[in-house]
């Protein structure tokens, strides 16, 4: 049934909404997450103190990799060929254990519409992407570092390698990375 | 100081303030992958300015400040990658499903069906007013907490609280949640 004075029709619809908006849920993280995030900030918050460019394990080797194309693509004509470096980069993960690993873009000039690509081998999946072997998204890069942190988490003892491609305009490297699970 | 201390000192800073910082970065992120992102990196920025943050009166207000710049500064990004996957490109948050419910099953039911009305009426707002309608009307944020957060006025604040207000009701009432 409606109220003939539509103001008070309106005051009981804003205080319905306060009140569903008081019970509109929240999940809570776990007190073992807590401890987690609290560990890897104290060990990454470490690490990078002691470098500011290079991050550990994937990042070090994106970082460098990437540093090198950007600066090739972007300042020299034709863009120079990507080193010849015979050895992949590789991490080891835990069964089970996610692990955050940055990948670092330095970038000489602002670029937008750029393209990620990870690809994943099976049973290493991507946090918020779970059963996802290939997650692809738009991105832009600023001029100088650009982080982007990927949570990782294996979740079969198999490993395999993990490929990531940029791409802008019809530029584009791959690089890539060896996981062993432990 | 040893690293031991360092880390020892850094965690009474901050452990305090855990809940409060993974609620703020659910509420902007929406989503819990990148709510943890978004704790996970503010941690280590924090970390890495230990020396500053022990010197701070209100470390939490100071921490809050910390992870919604950092928001900002990735904002772009977790939108796109947000937008680029088929199953949560279609809401801003991971939904209701998995969540706590509520004790009365037969209450539970309409209320779970207005929540779901509410989520999806709030996916739709702009980022700037769902944060402002969520701080304040759920986390029980003050008008003026808001103000040093995001750094605007408090009567910009307040107005964009009413636009946000207004803009659910309409959609609320809409969708048949309310008559």
């Amino acid at each position: 049934m409606q109220t003939e004075n539509p103001k008070t029709d309106l005051d009981k619809q804003d205080q319905e909404i306060l009140a569903l908006l008081k019970d509109y849920p929240m999940p809570q993280a776990s007190a073992a997450y807590f401890d987690q995030a609290l560990v890897r900030a104290t060990h990454e918050g470490s690490r990078r103190q002691r470098n500011h460019w290079l991050m550990t394990g994937f990042g070090s080797a994106i970082a460098a990799g990437l540093v090198l194309w950007l600066i090739g693509g972007f300042f020299l004509t034709p863009p120079a060929l990507p080193l010849a470096d015979p050895s992949i980069p590789g991490i080891t993960m835990t069964l089970e254990e996610p692990r955050t690993i940055n990948l670092v873009f330095a970038s000489a000039e602002a670029l937008d519409a750029a393209t990620l690509t990870v690809r994943l081998p099976a049973g290493i999946e991507m946090s918020g992407f779970p059963g996802q072997r290939e997650v692809t998204w738009e991105t832009s890069l600023k001029t100088g570092k650009n982080l982007l942190p990927l949570k990782l988490i294996a979740t079969s003892p198999v490993g395999g390698e993990i490929f990531a491609t940029l791409k802008h305009d019809d530029r584009g490297r791959t690089f890539r990375l060896r996981v062993d699970i432990s | 100081m040893s690293s031991v201390n360092h880390q020892q000192t850094f965690e009474k800073l901050v452990r305090p303030h855990f809940d409060r910082l993974y609620r703020l970065a659910w509420r902007l992120t929406g989503q819990k992958a990148e709510a943890e992102d978004l704790f996970q990196e503010l941690l280590i920025k924090a970390y890495g300015k230990l020396d500053k943050l022990v010197k701070i009166d209100e470390p939490g207000s100071w921490l809050s400040r910390v992870m919604y710049n950092l928001f900002i500064d990735e904002r772009r990004r977790f939108a796109r990658r947000r937008m680029q996957t088929v199953e949560e490109g279609e809401m801003s948050g991971e939904g209701l499903a998995g969540l706590p419910g509520i004790e009365n099953p037969a209450r539970d039911y309409a209320r779970q069906e207005q929540l779901a009305k509410l989520d999806a009426a709030l996916s739709k707002l702009s980022d700037e007013h769902r944060l402002i309608v969520l701080l304040h009307d759920n986390e029980g944020y003050k008008l003026t907490e808001i103000q040093e957060l995001i750094g605007v006025p408090v009567g910009t604040v307040k107005s964009r609280l009413h636009r946000a207000r207004a803009r659910l009701r309409e959609m609320l009432v809409a969708s048949g949640t309310f008559s």
